[in-house]
């Protein structure tokens, strides 16, 4: 603990300082990065990806990985908007069901992820591939491609209405962060996580019923989907198979960038938020240094590369995969 | 209090445990015995529950039990201290204790740390360990490690009415000496609360620890003894069935090796942290024992002379020629071999065939333009199998299906058909049936004829004494002594451990 | 008949078992002419998929190759003018190049392979946005044919990407059955440490696992671009997990060491038998993702070998 600057702390922090460094950079490069509006528009566009982001972590805090995440935010976004309109298309009507309704749908989403990774004991990379195809066909059957257009003044106050500067959605997300980090480090399940990564055999030797730990992880992870998909609609108003476009990498992306390692055990939904920041930060500063559009994939693929180079301690793995 | 009666375990093609009769008392310290392979986790598996017996009774207080599975062990008040680490290194001392049983903490899904923390540090207590609940385990040594498992298995004391049969698997295998005799001192102060059975191949510790030893010998008890009336030879009689002596070591066949020829050289070699100033000749022929206790940095050695470490300072040549890469292709290029201690993760790799594991690290001399000759690959194999008469169905079997014995023989096949002269031995018996540890002595005595170069770290010191030509000790990364181990003139056990410890 | 014999078998039954099942509903599909067409109508996904399969192979990931793909189309299209039939060599050692970069990334920086081959698909992406000013470009016929004319067409009423596909196939079966390269990788894939100790240098072993699959990759695009007359960095849009799934569903799973390229032939054809049944079933489009999913599931469930995996993650 004396040692302030030891390797190890280092390398716990080193995504923070990635982060930091990230931004005194933008700054330096354009001075319009260091401003509240520019910060307010970051956190907007990470929003979506951090609840999809903080989903994955506990999965893979488990060892496991979820791919099925396009799918279910599809799935939960296109349930939430048919069902808002139907109920009166009004928050301040019995059409606010639809918000806890859509958390349910995640969840159940995901507990049947779960239940074909752990019942028919399929490796959790091809189960929830699978379920991502089976959920974008869901969507797409009760869409018939359509868009859903949700325009609720009140639902959509998520993105309009501010304070200090930040639209409302951005507090609910840190509410909900709360409520990870709560889950993570407070209970019995989010504990029992880091126990199945850690050491499954030995947890499973423990007594641990692991088969319903990896089942509940997939379930709250479905949960966050459905949260990300909320914030979604409510941030383009629109509800779409595509809603959950591209959001598998970049969360994931994200998840191993804050410094939660693919092989599980370590991390936490902290790491996601900065791990989400740094994604997210690298392409909006991309835009406001004026970068042009077509490059911006491949530096943030190096920066990425670098940010996990930095981040891992090497002299632990044996191998990498 | 806790007994099993005729009890038997069969497994296909093997009867493990024969009609054995085990019994401990309360507050009892019982000692358990035997070789590799002589049932003794075997038997424990079917005290702590991860086996089922096949036939005969397990009584606790006199009742007939049958334990399904580990948890309803425990819920008996049997627990099991592992050999293996056995806490998840990520989680915090506490919830390592408390693991599987976190219920009592919980409250609607949300963990109590307090008061979980509380109970934590009344289990510490037990155990005389002075450190937070909440550090995280992997931060601990391997002796703060092995005192949480025992508190974690004291928890039983809480939850079980009646006794606690706790067993320790090799407890002292990662100790220092001191902790050990901490370990001792706790384990006998323990006793008015749980009886312990006690597993180890230390025999000294055996007797010194136990009230009574049970000795095993391939899956039968073949006697049971009063630790008084102990004493180290004559259990190591009845656990070989026979006397340990030269014709077990081959000693007979021990040759002076050619010291005109250095097959190897390090010059004062040195890498931080592991061993310094290291400084030894390797002839051809001769057999060079690294003795020291785990830890003292045996292994690290033997690993930068194959290359997998570079070391920081001093020279290492091979056969006149100073090294300068290093990295285990170029060690394998110049004719150095490496058996390591983990042979089902380092030695072979299951899954590929028994010619493929031996031609894995001279495909070179099987291939043209980087296309394989499969055909010779086999031929190759077949002679192998013959040669050292490995017990496969055929040069096309899984490698992984073999038993440790024949797996090692296919080690040091792939080795001694590449044409290596210095052979590294990291633990060659580790694990095998006293069958398989003879041939591998044989092997070694074999090879040490035709003038290859060994260095070995040997299982146990007496295998140490009784193979090798030369003992260097090692103690803390230096080397203490150096023993010449002429037949008719070795050093005794108690000439090495005065330098080990 | 042991069963865990029987699960070695389990992916070729299962394509078997689907084709009748398709053929009971509807004759036609058993028609050799249309057997082909469908082989033929793979065969440029089954070439990416062969190219993953050694990374898989191996214990690793590949999700670069769809970008390298893309960016394949673009620079085909581009450089057909310049340097006519050598356009396709120029082609493939790209995408030899960006698999080692992957391969690099992964060995020697310790980035897990499926965040470093996600970020140099991101710069394969970049590459081929950049080159094709971010519009659909398209290949001058004349000069298509003359240079690649012999990739497109039938003989003896089999497509040439069929005969492509097939002959890539040997090939990769070659090099994984009969060659050094292919012995070691299979050592990697099941036991990587043994492999370390045993003197084989891993690291570049691992590195060309990575650049055969950029290089698969960079064929499948050249094939495509040339089949389409065009190239545009999103040509080869949604072929990424489609090909993964057919390594996955042939029997070649995530841990390495089992399986290999004549599994993701078959995985590949499952995959298409699955795809063109929907049309036989008369299955709504809306609803064919669906079913494609949960075929997979029950694919995957029956085929993969489980023997090998101690926990299933």
């Amino acid at each position: 603990m004396s040692q302030v600057m030891s390797r190890e702390n280092l390398q716990k922090w080193a995504p923070v300082l990635v982060l930091i460094a990230l931004i005194l950079f933008f700054s330096i490069a354009n001075p319009n990065f260091m401003s509240v509006r520019n910060f307010a528009r970051i956190a907007m566009a990470a929003t979506p990806a951090l609840m999809i982001s903080i989903g994955i972590t506990f999965i893979i805090i488990m060892g496991s990985i979820d791919l099925s995440m396009e799918g279910a935010v599809a799935v939960c976004a296109v349930v939430f908007a048919t069902l808002f309109l139907s109920l009166g298309g009004a928050l301040d009507s019995w059409a606010w069901v639809a918000l806890p309704a859509t958390l349910v749908v995640g969840a159940c989403f995901g507990l049947v992820n779960g239940l074909v990774h752990v019942k028919l004991k399929i490796p959790s990379f091809m189960a929830s591939l699978s379920m991502g195809f089976v959920g974008i066909g869901l969507s797409l059957l009760m869409t018939g491609g359509d868009r859903i257009r949700v325009e609720d003044p009140l639902f959509r106050s998520l993105l309009t209405e501010r304070v200090l500067n930040f639209p409302l959605m951005v507090y609910f997300a840190g509410l909900a962060l709360l409520v990870a980090w709560f889950i993570q480090s407070r209970t019995r399940i989010g504990r029992n996580f880091y126990a199945v990564g850690g050491g499954e055999e030995l947890a499973h030797a423990s007594g641990l019923n692991v088969n319903r730990v990896r089942v509940l992880g997939f379930m709250i992870a479905g949960a966050f989907y459905a949260l990300g998909a909320l914030f979604a609609v409510a941030r383009i108003g629109i509800a779409e198979t595509a809603t959950g476009y591209n959001l598998m990498f970049i969360s994931i992306t994200s998840v191993v960038v804050g410094g939660t390692a693919l092989w599980g055990g370590t991390g936490g939904v902290w790491n996601s938020l900065v791990g989400v920041l740094i994604v997210n930060v690298i392409a909006n500063g991309m835009i406001v240094i004026g970068l042009p559009r077509y490059v911006q994939d491949g530096v943030l693929g190096v920066l990425v590369i670098l940010a996990v180079y930095l981040s891992t301690d090497r002299k632990s793995l044996a191998f990498v995969k | 209090m806790f007994e099993l009666q005729k009890v038997d375990k069969i497994f296909p093609g093997v009867h493990a445990l024969k009609a054995v009769d085990f019994e401990i008392k309360r507050g009892e310290i019982v000692g358990l015995v035997g070789e590799n392979g002589a049932g003794k986790s075997t038997l424990m598996k079917v005290i702590y529950g991860a086996y089922q017996h096949d036939g005969g009774q397990v009584f606790v207080d006199g009742k007939t039990v049958r334990f399904h599975n580990p948890r309803q062990a425990m819920d008996m008040g049997v627990g099991m201290v592992f050999q293996e680490q056995s806490l998840i290194p990520n989680l915090t001392v506490m919830e390592n204790i408390f693991l599987g049983f976190e219920k009592q903490f919980v409250n609607f899904g949300v963990i109590d740390w307090k008061k979980m923390a509380e109970a934590a540090r009344h289990q510490l207590k037990k155990v005389k360990l002075d450190i937070s609940p909440s550090t995280t385990t992997s931060q601990l040594s391997f002796a703060q490690r092995q005192l949480v498992e025992l508190a974690k298995v004291l928890t039983l004391e809480e939850r079980v009415q009646g006794d606690l049969v706790i067993l320790l698997d090799e407890p002292t295998s990662v100790l220092a000496k001191d902790e050990i005799k901490l370990l001792f001192e706790l384990v006998r102060d323990l006793r008015s609360r749980a009886s312990f059975i006690f597993v180890s191949h230390r025999l000294d510790e055996v007797i010194d620890l136990s009230d009574r030893i049970y000795v095993l010998k391939d899956g039968e008890v073949v006697d049971v003894v009063n630790a008084d009336e102990a004493d180290v030879d004559s259990i190591q009689r009845e656990m070989v069935g026979r006397n340990i002596n030269k014709e077990y070591y081959r000693e007979e066949q021990q040759k002076p090796y050619d010291d005109t020829k250095v097959l190897l050289e390090l010059e004062s070699v040195g890498n931080s942290g592991k061993y310094r100033d290291i400084s030894l000749k390797l002839h051809a022929g001769e057999v060079l024992c690294l003795v020291g206790t785990e830890g003292s940095g045996r292994e690290a050695i033997l690993r930068t002379i194959y290359g997998l470490q570079r070391p920081e300072s001093g020279s290492v040549s091979i056969k006149g020629q100073a090294l300068k890469g290093f990295s285990a292709k170029c060690g394998v290029e110049k004719g150095v071999a490496y058996v390591p201690r983990e042979r089902k993760i380092e030695g072979i790799v299951g899954g590929m065939t028994v010619f493929e594991n031996m031609t894995l690290s001279q495909m070179g001399n099987y291939s043209r333009a980087g296309v394989l000759d499969v055909r010779h690959e086999r031929a190759l194999a077949r002679e192998w199998i013959e040669k050292l008469s490995i017990k496969a169905s055929s040069e096309n079997a899984d490698c992984g299906n073999l038993s440790g014995g024949n797996q090692q023989k296919v080690v040091l096949a792939k080795w001694r058909s590449g044409g290596s002269d210095i052979i590294l031995l990291d633990h060659p018996t580790r694990g095998l049936d006293i069958g398989a540890k003879e041939d591998v002595y044989d092997m070694v005595r074999d090879m040490s004829a035709a003038g290859i170069g060994i260095i070995l770290v040997a299982d146990t010191l007496e295998e140490a004494i009784g193979l090798s030509h030369t003992i260097a000790v090692v103690k803390d990364g230096e080397i203490q002594k150096w023993f010449d181990c002429k037949p008719g003139c070795k050093p005794s056990l108690y000439d090495l451990i005065h330098y080990m410890i | 008949m042991d069963l865990e014999k029987l699960k070695r078998h389990f992916p070729w039954i299962t394509l078997v078992v689907l084709t009748l099942l398709v053929g009971l509903m509807d004759p036609n599909f058993l028609r050799p002419h249309n057997l082909i067409q469908l082989a033929g109508d793979i065969s440029t996904l089954f070439i990416m998929a062969l190219g993953i399969t050694f990374v898989i192979y191996i214990g690793g990931i590949d999700l670069s190759a769809q970008s390298v793909a893309n960016m394949t189309t673009v620079l085909a299209t581009i450089s057909l003018p310049l340097f006519g039939v050598w356009a396709g060599v120029f082609c493939i050692v790209i995408g030899l190049g960006f698999g080692a970069v992957s391969g690099f990334v992964t060995t020697r920086l310790k980035v897990p392979s499926f965040i470093a081959t996600l970020a140099v698909g991101g710069l394969a992406l970049s590459v081929g946005q950049y080159a094709s000013g971010q519009r659909a470009l398209y290949m001058d016929a004349t000069l298509r044919d003359q240079a690649f004319g012999w990739m497109i067409g039938t003989t003896a009423g089999i497509p040439h990407e069929l005969i492509i596909a097939i002959i890539l196939l040997l090939l990769a079966y070659f090099v994984q059955n009969r060659t050094t390269t292919g012995r070691a990788l299979k050592a990697i894939g099941a036991g990587e440490l043994a492999a370390v100790a045993s003197g084989l240098k891993v690291d570049q072993y691992k590195i060309m696992a990575f650049a055969f699959s950029g290089m698969f990759a960079a064929i499948a695009g050249l094939l495509f671009s040339v089949k389409l007359a065009g190239g545009s960095p999103t040509l080869a849009e949604g072929f990424l997990l489609p090909a993964i799934v057919a390594v996955l569903v042939g029997g070649t799973p995530l841990t390495g060491g089992v399986g290999g390229v004549l599994n993701t032939a078959i995985g590949a054809m499952i995959v298409a038998v699955v795809r063109t049944s929907m049309l036989y079933l008369e299955i709504p489009a809306t609803s064919q993702q669906i079913f494609f999913g949960v075929v997979l599931i029950a694919a995957i469930a029956l085929t993969i070998d489980r023997s090998k995996m101690r926990i299933v993650k």
